[in-house]
């Protein structure tokens, strides 16, 4: 332009039509990226690290405004919660001899059959710091990241069972899919007779399917679904849900069983995450870290 | 600017002598000086972090970002532009743990439609601005929903159309508040004049 003699009056850059082009094609490839690859995490990630202090900053009197009411609850709350204790401890004292005897039990029985001894479960407590306001998934946002040790693919509980598992980390934040979201996948079984079947994300919200189910599977309305163990992500003998209903479909031959979540992820703000083993479950069977560790049943 | 009161009869023409303080400007609409650039950022700023608390779980809330980022766009488009849009965007994309880009693709389509309606409408009152601003806000959230339901092979409902009408709703209390330093400004003019 220069090269022509012309003088430019006007500081002016590239026209406003082609600042749209560059930013909507730019999106668009984001997005499309986003959706089918992984490759922009560890971008996130950093822009997540980034916000956090702001999401601190601005969350900041609000858990001022807890902790000073949780203070003066706190007497009171201790009284309550002393007596739900109490009652708790005289009904633990009947089952845990119980569970004692059965320990035994099965450490004998698991001794004849050469089985290996299950190892406890190391875990995280976190705290929700926020949800994330978004139309389509069900994810909840925590205070505590790989900082912590928490890694994707580990299981999010709380005292009902299963809540979730951690599909994202950053070093301060982890980012969990709820039970009921349909990315997440769940080997479990029925605890009435062991029938081993996978649950879904449900389709209508709040609730949880069984879906590939024969018409002539025996599992009813009432039944309770655990984890079962396999595929590595979930230990086996957490709680998932309820059957609520069947829908059994004639043509195809297939049923779905449709079941509510037993744990309460919008009650409460804090959870426990379990350390499993991530790696060893990816090497042994390749499933994404943060999508289903899917087998069939 | 404000108009003096005359006392004078205004000047016909060709009546002979006529006192400059007669004369009117032909266009009385009133003149904008520019807001300043640490109020455009600050506001810009302030509702973003407002924006990274917890009141949007409900799908129709209106996106106060995005209506400070047109307005300022609208008003200032020296200042602000598309490349602000897009950033903020962005931002908001991995806060609220969604796909990368679709925030980003509304911010800068609607950056897009202010900045070439600027010309078009800075002179009318703010009403007439959100009546024109709705449709672009509308596609621009329309667009982002389609590509979203394209790539995610889900529809995300109609809850957007609510959060697009609501927020072009506030325009007008965006006006009265973003202007305010402006209007303090003038009133002390008159005041001195």
């Amino acid at each position: 332009m220069q090269g022509q003699g012309t003088i430019r009056l006007f500081k002016r850059g590239p026209t406003a039509e082609f600042r749209l082009f560059v930013f909507v094609v730019l999106s668009l490839s984001l997005l499309l990226v986003d959706s089918r690859w992984r490759v922009l995490d560890p971008a996130r990630q950093a822009v997540s690290v980034a916000l956090y202090p702001f999401q601190r900053l601005v969350l900041a009197p609000r858990d001022a405004i807890e902790s000073v009411n949780g203070w003066f609850d706190a007497a009171s709350l201790a009284r309550t919660e002393k007596e739900a204790l109490q009652r708790q401890r005289i009904e633990l004292a009947q089952i845990s001899t119980h569970a004692a005897q059965l320990a035994a039990e099965n450490r004998l029985l698991r001794r004849l059959l050469n089985v290996s001894e299950m190892v406890s479960q190391a875990s995280v407590a976190v705290e929700v710091l926020y949800e994330p306001p978004n139309a389509f998934t069900h994810h909840l946002v925590f205070n505590k990241g790989s900082s912590s040790g928490i890694e994707p693919g580990m299981p999010v509980i709380d005292e009902g069972g299963v809540v979730g598992q951690v599909i994202r980390v950053t070093p301060f934040t982890s980012e969990a899919a709820l039970l009921t979201d349909e990315k997440i996948s769940i080997p479990a079984q029925v605890l009435r007779n062991g029938l081993r079947v996978i649950v879904f994300g449900g389709s209508s919200s709040g609730k949880v399917e069984v879906r590939y189910l024969t018409n002539d599977a025996d599992i009813v309305p009432g039944d309770t679904l655990i984890t079962s163990g396999v595929g590595g992500y979930f230990p086996a003998g957490l709680l998932v849900a309820k059957v609520d209903h069947i829908e059994r479909d004639a043509a195809s031959g297939f049923a779905v069983a449709v079941a509510s979540p037993l744990s309460h992820p919008e009650r409460y703000r804090h959870f426990l995450v379990l350390r499993t083993d991530t790696t060893k479950s990816e090497a042994s069977q390749e499933a994404k870290p943060s999508g289903s560790p899917s087998d069939k049943p | 600017m404000v108009r003096h009161p005359t006392n004078h009869k205004p000047a016909a023409p060709g009546l002979g002598k006529s006192s400059l303080s007669s004369l009117e400007p032909i266009d009385s609409a009133p003149f904008r000086r520019p807001s300043s650039g640490v109020f455009v950022w600050g506001t810009i700023l302030l509702v973003w972090l407002f924006s990274l608390l917890p009141w949007r779980l409900w799908q129709p809330t209106p996106d106060l970002l995005l209506l400070v980022i047109a307005f300022w766009c609208l008003n200032e488009p020296r200042r602000v532009g598309m490349l602000t849009a897009f950033i903020f965007g962005l931002l908001m994309d991995v806060h609220d743990a969604g796909l990368l880009g679709e925030q980003a693709l509304v911010y800068s389509l609607v950056a897009y439609g202010a900045i070439t309606l600027t010309r078009r409408l800075q002179h009318f009152n703010p009403v007439v601005q959100a009546v024109h601003m709705l449709p672009v806000v509308v596609i621009a959230e329309g667009l982002s929903s389609l590509v979203h339901a394209w790539l995610a092979s889900e529809w995300a409902g109609w809850g957007w159309l609510w959060s697009a009408l609501f927020t072009v709703v506030l325009w007008p209390l965006a006006d009265i508040l973003l202007h305010l330093p402006q209007r303090r400004q003038e009133e002390i003019d008159s005041g001195a004049a």
